[in-house]
């Protein structure tokens, strides 16, 4: 599965790459370097004409300015939306730290300028700038984008297109610095195939590094780009969408997408084993300007295998791996020291079924009783038990508000999903958090789900009146808070065969809750626009045909698509028409067993047949499935697939299962 | 136990907003573990406040802020503890414990001493003249609502140009005068002047018939020369406190130095300010 190019003579790729290097080296232009100047001067006198400026200056606290000078390799990360949103993300962060870390190689960071900064940035122009040395972005050997969702497309199109850099990567020579990619949309990089040189699906914190090894030899070697492509191209879990081409069925479906010359079949994810070797963010930076999440945050396991059929997050980062007790807490007390934040969050995909959560919460709210620091941790489970850790976190603190994610209203809707919470579960949990002093309760639902009748959307409606009337019994002003987000069918899941809501039916379906809910003013209804989640699955699920709308969108200004300020559906219904893809055929069509993916050749180590099976059970059969961490193994495929094990307390009792 | 700081917001801090630079101080204290004390109530708040905030782009190597602890705290340690908790740009040049019943800080912080640096403008002094003999100054105001037209001229306590800086003391009136302000009135003296680069808050005070008396220390502030020297910032840990204590030593303030003999005015002067050990 993971064989590479081995090299040989007469690869169609690149051909005589030998040959390439000799000549390479025969050149010495290549061994000078361009030197680059700061934008900062130019940038200075315009920062009052933009609105937060504080976004593009730098200088936070727990930053690393490096001297360009005197390293090896340079890279540009690029969060490709607002600083506000960007700056608190963790991968991010690790990658920063875990590069910087290297004595001869800089790390600096990069986010998508606001359109009021890109107007300027285009009437000035300045070019796109790192917030370190306010570099411009060609100044880099690297720039990697994180892509934590489908919508920063257009954006990493415009920091690109500001930064200099040609769009498309088979236009770019020695001098460009190499577009990596990476973050959980990686896993479908095919609407983003002709714009990036280098995927990396799965955990960085050991690919980059490896990377890094190359690109410092690229440099000092004087490598042309095949060859540099070459090498980065024999790293395990780097995917070079030009190494790979698409073939289509005369009905429009994918046959396949074929490597070209010895390239491997398919790549698989990259996966860190021991989270406890990796424990960043060790120095967070802290902002200087208000972003999404002001507070210390520590990963405190990777993976899930509650087995939600709609979450990629859980799919794709399998197998569980669990950081200690220990590591958790020096991380904590190292992490506020050295930022003076007072939140901490315990950030994982569902942080109660730590095996060891009750007693960490403990020791920190020991540790932290009487001061200013209070913990947070983000939780989906439902149960009493979620109650029990809240009260454990908040000690005598403030009770604010809790999140419970039910994700679907009725019990057979639920069942489909594999939420495997009954209606029950969620009173008794609300009952007890309204018992203890907790007067905000919210909840996460989602709509457009597979088989979905009006009667589960209402079942919503229903469920969350029922826990507005149980708050009553405790305070007048208790209050319910009910968010509903559309269902995107993603890649990677077993719900990637099916078909997706129209927003209009999505609309419908919002305005049955509504009405439902209207006269009940303790109960506070939150949702979104239809029209985003169109582009979502478009992009979740796209081939390479719908990189030309992606490029067709950027071209007629699409930008930001996660603001609802910004967003423009005319645009991409206008984009799509003109490349003539059907977005209808991608987002609303149920595929067939045999329906090849265009993400088909990134293996996530999860079994196509096992995926299929569980889809097939869900929608035929509502059938329920176990967490495989307390539960025999159903053979997802992962484990033997990464020839790894979960890393949890849980341990022996899946040790006990399967022997 | 209350103290009162003089700091700077300079280089790329300037940037950040009043409502950010609050939150840039809550994490020094935090990071400083220095014991601030909170506010009473539902969502307790450490108890900082600052004097009127600098408007969004400007430099200031005077801004203000009284805080209060609930432990006693060493003013030295405190001071450079926290500078070495600031980002780069934020420094305390100054502090100040403050004796009970101190008149409040703000009856101290009655006008602020501006500079605003223009790049090589001809004709600029000119401009700065005009406006220092004008009998009233008639700028558009454009904030909240519809604009209308105020009279910049009682604001302006003293006004001169040198070297390409416009040095302005500026009485704080309801609603402040702003340099930008300020700015409308140079250049309807001298049409198509450019926009200052940088515009900075030196210091704040009550005014003097020479110029200024600033807020801390009772250094005179002049229009049309700089008395304060900038900081030395090569051992952040220790030159705060060496600065402090030999900070109303400074030379070009024309001030006796607290050693003086005769500086029987200065200390019936700190005690009026609600200064009980200057540091």
């Amino acid at each position: 599965m993971t064989a590479r190019y081995t090299g040989d003579a007469g690869m169609t790729i690149v051909p005589e790459h030998a040959s390439a290097f000799r000549l390479a080296l025969d050149c010495s232009m290549s061994l000078t370097r361009t030197t680059f100047a700061s934008v900062w001067p130019q940038l200075e006198p315009v920062l009052t004409r933009v609105r937060k400026p504080a976004r593009y200056v730098g200088g936070e606290d727990n930053i690393v300015v490096k001297d360009h000078a005197s390293m090896d390799s340079a890279w540009l990360l690029v969060y490709p939306d607002a600083y506000e949103v960007g700056q608190p993300n963790q991968g991010v962060q690790i990658l920063y730290e875990v590069l910087n870390e290297r004595p001869r190689t800089v790390a600096e960071r990069g986010f998508a300028p606001w359109p009021d900064m890109e107007a300027v940035m285009r009437e000035q122009g300045i070019p796109f700038f790192s917030l370190e040395n306010h570099l411009p972005m060609r100044a880099f050997d690297v720039v990697a984008f994180s892509l934590a969702a489908e919508v920063g497309y257009t954006n990493l199109l415009n920091c690109l297109d500001l930064g200099g850099v040609p769009l498309v990567a088979a236009d770019r020579d020695r001098n460009d610095p190499l577009v990596v990619i990476g973050g959980h949309a990686a896993f479908n990089p095919e609407p983003l195939a002709p714009f990036v040189d280098v995927v990396c699906a799965g955990d960085g914190e050991e690919f980059v590094g490896e990377l890094d090894a190359v690109i410092a030899d690229a440099r000092a070697q004087g490598w042309d780009r095949e060859r540099l492509l070459w090498q980065v191209g024999q790293l395990e879990g780097a995917y070079l969408p030009s190494w790979y081409s698409p073939e289509y069925l005369p009905d429009g479906r994918l046959r396949g997408t074929f490597p070209r010359g010895k390239a491997p079949y398919r790549v698989s994810k990259r996966t860190v084993s021991n989270l406890d070797a990796w424990p960043y963010p060790k120095r967070q930076i802290v902002p200087l300007t208000e972003t999404i999440h002001e507070r210390y945050s520590v990963e405190i396991f990777r993976g899930c295998t509650r087995g939600c059929r709609f979450c990629q997050a859980g799919m794709i980062t399998r197998p569980v791996r669990e950081r200690s007790r220990d590591t958790i807490k020096e991380m904590v007390r190292d992490g506020l020291e050295s930022t003076g934040f007072d939140e901490v969050g315990l950030l994982s995909l569902s942080s109660a079924d730590h095996s060891d959560i009750l007693g960490l919460c403990g020791d920190l709210a020991d540790q932290y009783e009487g001061t200013a620091t209070s913990l947070s941790l983000p939780s989906t489970r439902v149960d009493a038990f979620n109650v029990t850790l809240a009260e454990a976190l908040v000690r005598n603190g403030r009770r604010t508000g809790l999140t419970f994610a039910p994700e679907a209203g009725t019990e057979r809707m639920r069942k489909v999903i594999n939420k495997m919470v009954s209606e029950a579960d969620v009173l008794r949990t609300a009952d007890a958090a309204f018992a203890n002093g907790w007067r905000h309760i919210k909840l996460y639902f989602m709509i457009g789900l597979p088989t979905e009748t009006d009667e589960d959307v209402l079942g919503i409606a229903e469920l969350g009146l029922k826990v507005v009337r149980l708050g009553r019994q405790y305070g007048r002003k208790n209050k319910v808070t009910v968010s509903v987000g559309g269902f995107v069918p993603k890649p990677h899941t077993p719900f990637q065969w099916a078909a997706q809501d129209t927003p209009d039916e999505i609309t419908r379906k919002l305005e049955l809750l509504k009405r439902r809910v209207a006269t009940e003013r303790n109960l506070n209804l939150r949702y979104h626009k239809a029209e985003p989640g169109v582009v979502e699955g478009l992009l979740a699920r796209g081939d390479r045909r719908v990189a030309e709308v992606v490029r067709r969108a950027f071209d007629l200004g699409a930008r930001f698509e996660g603001w609802d300020e910004h967003f423009d559906y005319q645009i991409w219904t206008r984009a799509a028409d003109d490349v003539g893809v059907d977005v209808a055929w991608f987002t609303r069509r149920e595929r067939d067993e045999d329906e090849v993916f265009p993400w088909d050749h990134l293996d996530s180590g999860l079994e196509k047949d096992w995926l299929w099976k569980d889809w097939r059970d869900a929608i035929e059969r509502g059938a329920e499935l176990e967490d495989c961490r307390w539960t025999p193994c159903y053979d997802c495929g992962v484990c033997p697939g990464l020839d790894l094990q979960h890393q949890t307390g849980h341990l022996t009792v899946y040790g006990a299962d399967t022997g | 136990m209350r103290i009162r700081v003089r700091y700077e917001k300079t280089g790329k801090v300037r940037f950040i907003s009043a409502i950010d630079l609050g939150r840039v101080w809550e994490r020094a204290l935090r990071k400083a573990d220095l014991p601030i004390a909170f506010s009473e109530g539902f969502s307790p708040h450490p108890k900082i406040s600052f004097t009127d905030a600098l408007p969004l782009g400007y430099a200031s190597t005077g801004e203000y802020a009284e805080l209060a602890f609930a432990a006693p705290v060493a003013l030295d340690r405190c001071v450079q503890a926290l500078n070495a908790a600031f980002p780069p740009g934020v420094w305390i040049s100054r502090a100040v414990d403050v004796v009970d019943g101190a008149p409040k800080f703000n009856s101290w912080l009655t006008a602020s001493c501006w500079d605003m640096s223009y790049t090589d403008v001809p004709g600029f002094l000119e401009a700065v003249d005009a406006v220092r003999a004008a009998e009233t100054l008639p700028v558009l105001r454009q904030r909240k609502g519809p604009a209308r037209t105020v009279d910049l001229r009682p604001a302006i306590h003293r006004i001169s140009g040198d070297n390409g800086v416009v040095r302005v003391i500026l009485h704080h009136v309801s609603p402040p005068v702003r340099p930008s302000e300020l700015h409308l009135a140079l250049e309807n003296f001298h049409p198509g002047m450019p926009e200052p680069t940088l515009i900075t808050r030196v210091a704040q005070g009550t005014p003097s018939p020479s110029g200024l008396i600033e807020a801390l220390s009772g250094d005179f502030v002049t229009s049309g020369s700089c008395i304060d020297p900038a900081p030395d910032r090569s051992s952040p840990l220790i030159a705060p406190a060496r600065r402090a204590t030999v900070s109303t030593d400074r030379g070009a303030s024309g001030r006796p130095s607290k050693g003086n003999q005769s500086d029987q005015h200065q200390q019936d002067s700190d005690r009026a300010r609600g200064v009980a050990q200057s540091c």
